[in-house]
């Protein structure tokens, strides 16, 4: 099933070419000149990009380094247990919304010390897994637009972040 | 985005000043710029390859194709959307997502962003079309999440690969979660209107 799985995710750009590619040699289109025109366009895309991200990007490294995380950590600590949430998984489930790289070396870290395939390891993988980066993409994805005011999409955003993580635990309990 | 911006750095600040570690702030100030500078340039390549082949794609009238195709499905996430080569867009960045692709995933996002917001008259205002791709981009899941895998099994666990299945179920209950949660809001949101 896995095997099935990731050999499909490995096909996916190659295969993905593949039918543009024909698609353009069936229909004659000028397939080179198109590229390049394309490809044109992308490069002021990533130009008008640019300062958005560097942005956005100190923003996030400035709160990580701080020691902001573990504040809220332990600010969290006590509640955490009666809401069944082991307290190793705490400072993921703070970092996981800004930081996809920075989650993923915390992960590496706390199934180092807790072990692989405990409850905590399991649910720390199943939580980098499945969960995104909430608060990077809405960043980065208005951070492109002229938009001020995000409207619900923060709170769908964080509501589905919530159910998530929740639902990364407790599947580990019985699963 | 103003006043998160701001609070972000500013937090930042405060707590390393708290930690007696103000030189981490400049250093992490310092390090990041230039990290977004590298990652940008990463990317540059990827949209620039992308964008080229969508060209061909949108020449060749397979975007037209593959709309009409995926038309019932992103009817019912974007009521609104009647631009074809957003909708493919949008499409492409979900697709690219659920296997893995994530910097082309980024880059097809952040395409269909721009798209979006030219659709949206650059209004400040987010339109609902803006915000349900937001939550389902927020929420996508991915087939293989092959980064966690690879640490798992570096670590030695007897079945690096036996978080795939919880995986895949844990994100298509937060997506339910996230979309039923924006179409709840927009409906809200709706009904205030009509009452005023």
């Amino acid at each position: 099933m896995s095997l099935i799985l990731s050999s499909i995710s490995l096909f996916f750009i190659p295969a993905l070419i593949t039918i543009i590619l024909v698609h353009g040699l069936r229909n004659k289109t000028p397939m080179y000149d198109c590229f390049v025109n394309g490809a044109k366009d992308g490069l002021r895309t990533a130009v008008e990009m640019l300062p958005f991200i560097i942005a956005i990007f100190i923003g996030i490294q400035s709160l990580t380094v701080s020691g902001a995380i573990e504040f809220l950590k332990d600010l969290l600590a006590p509640i955490s247990s009666p809401l069944g949430i082991p307290e190793e998984l705490i400072s993921l489930i703070l970092l996981r919304p800004i930081s996809g790289s920075g989650s993923l070396v915390l992960a590496e870290q706390i199934m180092r010390e807790s072990g692989t395939d405990g409850l905590i390891g399991r649910a720390a993988s199943v939580m980098t897994g499945s969960c995104e980066t909430v608060f990077y993409v809405l960043a980065i994805y208005f951070g492109v637009t002229s938009v001020k005011k995000m409207r619900h999409a923060f709170h769908a955003g964080l509501i589905g972040y919530v159910v998530g993580v929740a639902a990364s635990i407790a599947i580990c309990r019985v699963m | 985005m103003n006043y998160i911006w701001a609070g972000m750095l500013l937090l930042g600040i405060v707590f390393s000043i708290i930690n007696n570690r103000p030189d981490l702030f400049t250093q992490a100030l310092m390090e990041s710029c230039t990290d977004a500078v590298q990652f940008m340039i990463g990317l540059t390549g990827i949209i620039a390859v992308w964008c080229g082949l969508m060209s061909i794609a949108k020449e060749s009238g397979l975007i037209d194709k593959i709309a009409v195709k995926a038309t019932p499905a992103m009817k019912f996430l974007f009521p609104q959307e009647k631009n074809k080569d957003t909708l493919v867009m949008m499409l492409m960045s979900f697709t690219a997502n659920v296997f893995g692709a994530g910097n082309s995933a980024t880059v097809f996002s952040l395409k269909a962003m721009e798209m979006l917001d030219r659709e949206n008259g650059g209004s400040p205002v987010a339109s609902d079309t803006m915000c349900m791709f937001m939550a389902v981009s927020m929420s996508m899941i991915q087939l293989v999440p092959i980064t966690i895998i690879k640490i798992r099994n570096d670590l030695g666990s007897q079945n690096p690969s036996d978080i795939i299945m919880p995986s895949i179920i844990v994100g298509l209950i937060a997506m339910a979660a996230s979309i039923a949660a924006c179409k709840y809001f927009e409906a809200r949101e709706r009904r205030r209107k009509r009452c005023h």
